[in-house]
């Protein structure tokens, strides 16, 4: 409390608006003010709010889960889809509340009201108005709603924009806190979420208690993959076992790039590339100090081997020129062969599109690279659920009680009566059945595969493609290839909010800006060196200093 | 224009306020109910700038966030993006200082020139018609002539040429924005100076034609000094706006462009304040720049009537 | 500062109102010299060419909207010549229910601003017309203080949302109701309004309001056509203010934030086929599609517009701008 008194040095800054003049007097009143409660999970606060974990009775898939380091495992993979889908749940969940709910979309956005959204109405028993909102702007929209508090009564924040939408805080204030209707043995009442892994569950917890409900969790949280046109790459006679540094991949640049037919070997790879020179994704921890990912050499060698990338001709010019939105549009028509993305590329939707541009399209990714080519290849891995939906705290117990019922019908396993239902929507009017397996009708390609309802709560990641069985081969086989890989790096799934300028440090805008313009090649690798020298002296040593005594001081690293 | 003045009350001498009251209500409520939207939409967020030296926190409201003095300020001057901003506002002000600033000079006096009248309505109501156009649709129209998918490269794409798509390239993007302002607004731009060249007596260009001035001589001893003051006085302004070159135009292409380029002070208050929920952060940036807005117009008005002009106000 | 107040009260205005501008000269006066001939084409090449710079693209975007799936393949994107016309764009258009209800948003906000905002202007316009009336001054000097000093973006924000206008229809248009310039504009008219005929009705015993509906209103059509044109014009452009106040609420927005998504952005519209995760931008609506949105959102200028060009070429604005 006196801390926040000293900081009142507005007045004494002798700044003479008016109107701070005239709120003096209030200031004395309302000594609260905002608070930040900062910091991370206590492990024992943790243990007492995370939910039970109850494996439910799942299908057996066809490619069986390989287990690696670290808790990680393959995710299930399937061929074939059940002819007749099992219920979990009996009757519509519902009461007939109705609800709001907002989930970012990439893609197209069904029609309000479609038939989809009214036919997921009547099975869930709510009146649920879906707004799904552009995915791209997803991270300036919510904060409007959070200023105007407005907040839906249900609402996914993907975990990587926490620092953006302070979402410990808001988490606090203004989301529903689910332990005392999810913690431990209560989570049983609602089994397909008991059945949702408990790593998962721990990135939707604050303060020491339950706020989030995880979507799309996995027990292969991948870092993102170097992708390949498998298909081309292979009338090139190359393969992934070719392929096990960085200079080998250099290599391929002159070898696949043929800037006269308009292909070229690269687009931007380095977000999924730069761990493999051995560089940490944030942070490593050395003799217990804290080591910033910017600080160390190998971030350095891993950005001098992007500049020159850049710089070597190997890189499609609209790469270079930073127009990320038609990557995919250079993949499908082979005007690049090698493309970082994320795992979640790697699907039906994508093969239907390669294929729709390229008959043969088939899409590779490479393993793991090290940097010597030799060591034992390292993936860190990310959050076991990136996507988190909240309950806005204005709801009544029974209302809560009424949504987490509707969250149990959509968290239901692969090849469920519900899991059909939420992802394939009705048959006969959004899909058809050909040869055993869900195809989307256009009704059904309109407004149910733009994933929506999955945003709010969906079981774990299994591989399944219907329709295109190559893909679940080829994802599966990687996965089963890079799964020992991974490892966690520090504060791993640790929550942790902190105040708004450390934040702001922790995003270090202007030195990520730079190293954007290196791997492009428009500045050197000694300017990002002089970015990060400014901001090592101001901001990333107050990230450093904080992250030590809030974090890892009294939480350690996780790990 | 006395009579104009004097119309109603003749009387010189100062009534009782009461009375003038009396007289002057329906007048007065009738003003009321834009003062009232003023108050509420212009006056109040004033007061909301003390957000500036606040931790706001939109959770907790203006009255209970954390005061921190200038700690706002203090960060702000030392973010190289907010440099990086202001760097991309004052280029471009220059930018469109030079090159757009005398097109609707040159306009208007070309279009002067033009006898028909019927073909100079015409050429004027199409020169107007841009400047309703919104900045959406104006840079849709850019798009889909200058864009990657646009006819200029569907034309070289057809003949061989490269492609350049300078609706991405940050390295001309100053020109680009600057071009698509001549290309919106240069048209509206002339209607001041038309009428300032309207206003300029006819006979002083008979009676210096008949001392043997030319065309040029005219436009240079007649012409020009008439526009003087027009001129000036909308220097002044620009000036004075030296800060704000757009808000629309540049958040619809940043995502295109890139921040780098892209960025100006409004769009730095909207995406590092608004959108990454550091309000006060933004606030601050808008304060600082409303002050040095205030400053530069002054300092413009000042520079007018060193000059003899009358600029925004007078002495 | 109290000078700024007789913006559109000084010699100039005056000129520009009163007397005509040398509209009427259309024959080259006697004492200029005749034209050389390299001048005229000079002049007429840069006339044609700045008129072609407006044009042509409106007439592009036009024809490809008209354009048959197989003209908009045999050009490779934009139609220039007309080849194979059809208006099948504009039924899939109008079929769309999110254009249709984007049309019917804009109409509504631009018809009910448009009303608000010259119902308040008006009346403060000539509220502060009468010389001399009490308080007028004063009153003045706070619209005019907003020209050139303002909370800025972030405080109004808060104001809005703090009013709870978050997802409201109000936030669209009362933050931008009124405009300073446009109400000073109409004072400067309506000072000039003649001086006996408003005495005769005082005569007659009218008061303010009567006085401002049938002398004042009827002597200025032209001006107030004017504003209301810029006026509307605000309310039929504005997107921003969506993006800030009603982002998700699809159904709420008007049509220039749909052309933003949809056609600027690419997005695919609600209702088209998904094309994937993250891929959007390959498999857009059909050019012409988007093109016809393009020209909806140009429809209404372009009906309003003739009725009102004229008066903005008579120089009824150039007195209040000069100021």
């Amino acid at each position: 409390m006196t801390t926040e008194l000293n900081r009142r040095r507005f007045l004494s800054a002798g700044a003479s608006i008016a109107g701070a003049v005239a709120m003096a007097p209030l200031l004395s009143a309302c000594g609260g003010g905002s608070h930040q409660k900062t910091g991370a999970n206590t492990s024992s606060g943790l243990k007492a709010a995370l939910p039970a974990f109850l494996s439910s009775t799942a299908l057996t898939p066809d490619i069986a889960s390989v287990t690696g380091g670290a808790d990680a495992a393959t995710d299930p993979g399937f061929l074939s889809y059940p002819a007749a889908p099992a219920a979990t749940v009996s009757g519509p969940p519902g009461k007939g509340g109705s609800y709001t709910a907002v989930t970012p979309l990439w893609g197209t956005v069904p029609q309000p009201g479609n038939s989809f959204y009214q036919a997921m109405n009547k099975a869930l028993g709510v009146n649920l108005t879906m707004k799904p909102a552009d995915g791209n702007n997803y991270h300036t929209i919510v904060p409007t709603m959070t200023a105007a508090k407005k907040l839906p009564d249900w609402i996914n924040l993907p975990a990587w924009w926490n620092p953006n939408f302070n979402t410990g805080e808001l988490a606090r204030t203004q989301f529903a806190d689910l332990t005392p209707h999810l913690s431990g043995d209560n989570v049983k009442k609602y089994p397909n979420l008991a059945a949702l892994p408990t790593g998962a569950w721990q990135t939707g917890v604050w303060g020491d208690k339950l706020y989030g409900i995880p979507c799309f969790a996995t027990t292969f949280p991948g870092p993102g993959g170097v992708f390949h046109r498998r298909d081309l790459l292979e009338s090139h006679g190359i393969t992934n076992a070719q392929v096990k540094s960085p200079a080998d991949l250099m290599n391929l640049g002159k070898e696949l790039t043929d800037a006269k037919r308009g292909v070229w070997a690269f687009d931007d790879v380095w977000t999924y590339l730069y761990p493999s020179f051995g560089a940490p994704v944030k942070w490593k921890v050395d003799n217990g100090k804290l080591v910033h990912l910017f600080e160390t050499q190998e971030f350095l060698e891993a950005l001098d081997w992007h500049y020159r990338l850049a710089t070597s001709g190997y890189m499609h010019p609209d790469a270079l020129a930073g127009d990320g939105a038609n990557q995919g549009t250079r993949f499908y028509a082979g005007k690049v062969l090698i493309a970082g993305g994320g795992l979640g590329a790697w699907n039906l939707a994508d093969y239907q599109s390669g294929v729709a541009a390229d008959p043969n399209y088939r899409r590779g990714a490479f393993d793991i690279l090290t940097a010597d080519g030799k060591s034992t290849p390292v993936a860190y891995m990310g959050a076991p659920s990136s996507m988190i939906s909240y309950l806005n705290a204005d709801l009544k117990p029974d209302q809560i009680a009424e949504l987490l019922a509707v969250a149990n019908y959509l968290a239901a396993p692969y090849g469920s009566a519900e899991y059909t239902m939420t992802n394939f929507g009705v048959e006969g009017v959004h899909h058809n059945r050909v040869n055993g397996v869900p195809t989307f009708t256009d009704e059904g390609k309109k407004n149910v595969q733009a994933t929506t309802f999955p945003f709010l709560s969906s079981s774990s990641s299994v591989i399944s493609n219907p329709g295109g069985d190559v893909v679940t081969k080829d994802y599966s086989a990687w996965q089963a290839a890079n799964v020992k890989a991974l490892v966690k790096p520090p504060f791993w799934a640790m929550n942790y909010s902190m105040p708004q300028d450390i934040a702001t440090a922790e995003a270090a805008q202007a030195v990520n800006d730079t190293i954007i313009d290196c791997y492009h090649g428009k500045k050197k690798v000694s300017d990002v060196q002089a970015a990060v020298s400014t901001w090592k002296s101001g901001q990333g040593a107050r990230l450093k200093r904080w992250m030590t005594e809030n974090v890892l001081d009294k939480y350690g690293a996780g790990q | 224009m006395s009579t104009a003045r004097s119309e109603r009350r003749a009387s010189p001498t100062r009534l009782s306020r009461r009375i003038r009251l009396r007289r002057d209500k329906s007048l007065l409520l009738m003003t009321i109910p834009a003062v009232v939207l003023l108050l509420v939409f212009n006056y109040a967020p004033l007061f909301g700038l003390v957000t500036a030296f606040q931790s706001y926190d939109p959770l907790v409201g203006v009255w209970h966030s954390d005061w921190v003095g200038l700690d706002q300020f203090q960060a702000l001057f030392g973010d190289p993006l907010f440099w990086e901003s202001m760097k991309n506002t004052l280029y471009l002000s220059c930018v469109q200082l030079v090159l757009f600033f005398p097109i609707p000079i040159a306009l208007a006096l070309l279009l002067n020139s033009v006898l028909s009248e019927r073909m100079r309505n015409f050429i004027q109501s199409v020169l107007y018609l841009p400047h309703f156009f919104s900045w959406v649709l104006a840079l849709t129209i850019f798009q889909q002539m200058l864009g990657g998918a646009g006819l200029l490269n569907q034309f070289l794409r057809q003949h061989g040429i490269g492609t350049w798509d300078i609706m991405t390239d940050p390295h001309t993007f100053a020109l680009l924005v600057t071009s698509q302002a001549i290309w919106k607004e240069a048209g509206w731009g002339i209607i001041v100076f038309l009428a300032a060249l309207s206003a300029i007596n006819t006979e002083l260009y008979e009676a210096a034609a008949a001392d043997g001035a030319g065309r040029w001589r005219r436009m240079w001893h007649i012409t020009l000094p008439g526009l003087r003051g027009v001129v000036m006085l909308m220097l002044v302004l620009r000036l004075g706006n030296a800060l704000s070159v757009g808000f629309e135009q540049f958040l619809i292409q940043r995502t295109a462009v890139g921040h780098d380029a892209a960025d100006v002070l409004d769009t730095f208050s909207f995406y590092y304040g608004i959108a990454a929920g550091n309000y006060s952060y933004g606030a601050a940036a808008g304060l600082f720049k409303s002050l040095v807005s205030l400053l530069l117009l002054w300092g413009a008005n000042r520079l007018a009537h060193a000059f003899g002009e009358d600029g925004l106000y007078r002495k | 500062m109290t000078n700024t107040l007789s913006i559109g009260r000084g010699k100039r205005t005056r000129n520009a109102v009163t007397a005509p501008p040398r509209s009427a000269r259309t024959a080259r006066p006697p004492w200029q010299e005749p034209p050389t001939t390299i001048g005229q084409a000079a002049k007429g090449l840069t006339l044609g060419g700045v008129l072609a710079v407006v044009l042509v693209p409106l007439w592009i975007i036009v024809v490809t909207s008209f354009s048959t799936p197989g003209a908009v393949n045999r050009a490779g994107g934009m139609v220039i010549w007309p080849d194979g016309l059809t208006v099948e764009a504009y039924r899939a258009m109008l079929d769309n229910p999110t254009v249709l209800t984007a049309l019917l948003v804009s109409l509504g906000i631009t018809g009910v601003g448009t009303a608000v905002s010259m119902v308040v202007s008006i009346l403060c316009a000539y509220g502060l017309s009468r010389p001399r009336s009490l308080g007028h001054r004063f009153i003045l000097l706070l619209l005019v203080v907003t020209m050139f000093v303002g909370g800025g973006l972030i405080p109004t924000f808060l104001v809005v949302t703090g009013l709870g206008g978050y997802d409201q229809w109000w936030a669209l248009i009362l933050p931008s109701a009124v405009s300073v310039f446009n109400i000073l504009v109409l004072r400067a008219f309506y000072s000039e309004t003649s001086a006996e005929l408003i005495d005769a009705a005082r005569m007659d015993g009218a008061g303010d309001w009567r006085i401002l509906w049938s002398v004042v209103l009827p002597t200025s059509r032209a001006v107030t056509a004017v504003i209301a044109l810029f006026y509307g014009v605000g309310y039929w452009n504005s997107f921003f203010n969506v993006m800030l106040y009603m982002p998700t609420d699809s159904q709420k927005w008007p049509l220039q934030y749909v052309l933003l998504t949809y056609v600027n952005r690419g997005n695919g519209m609600p209702g088209s086929v998904n094309s994937g995760f993250g891929s959007t931008h390959a498999q857009t609506a059909p050019l012409s599609l988007q093109m016809a949105v393009v020209v909806l959102t140009l429809v209404p200028l372009v009906v309003v517009y003739p009725f009102i060009q004229k008066h903005l070429r008579t120089g009824v604005l150039t007195g209040a701008i000069k100021g």
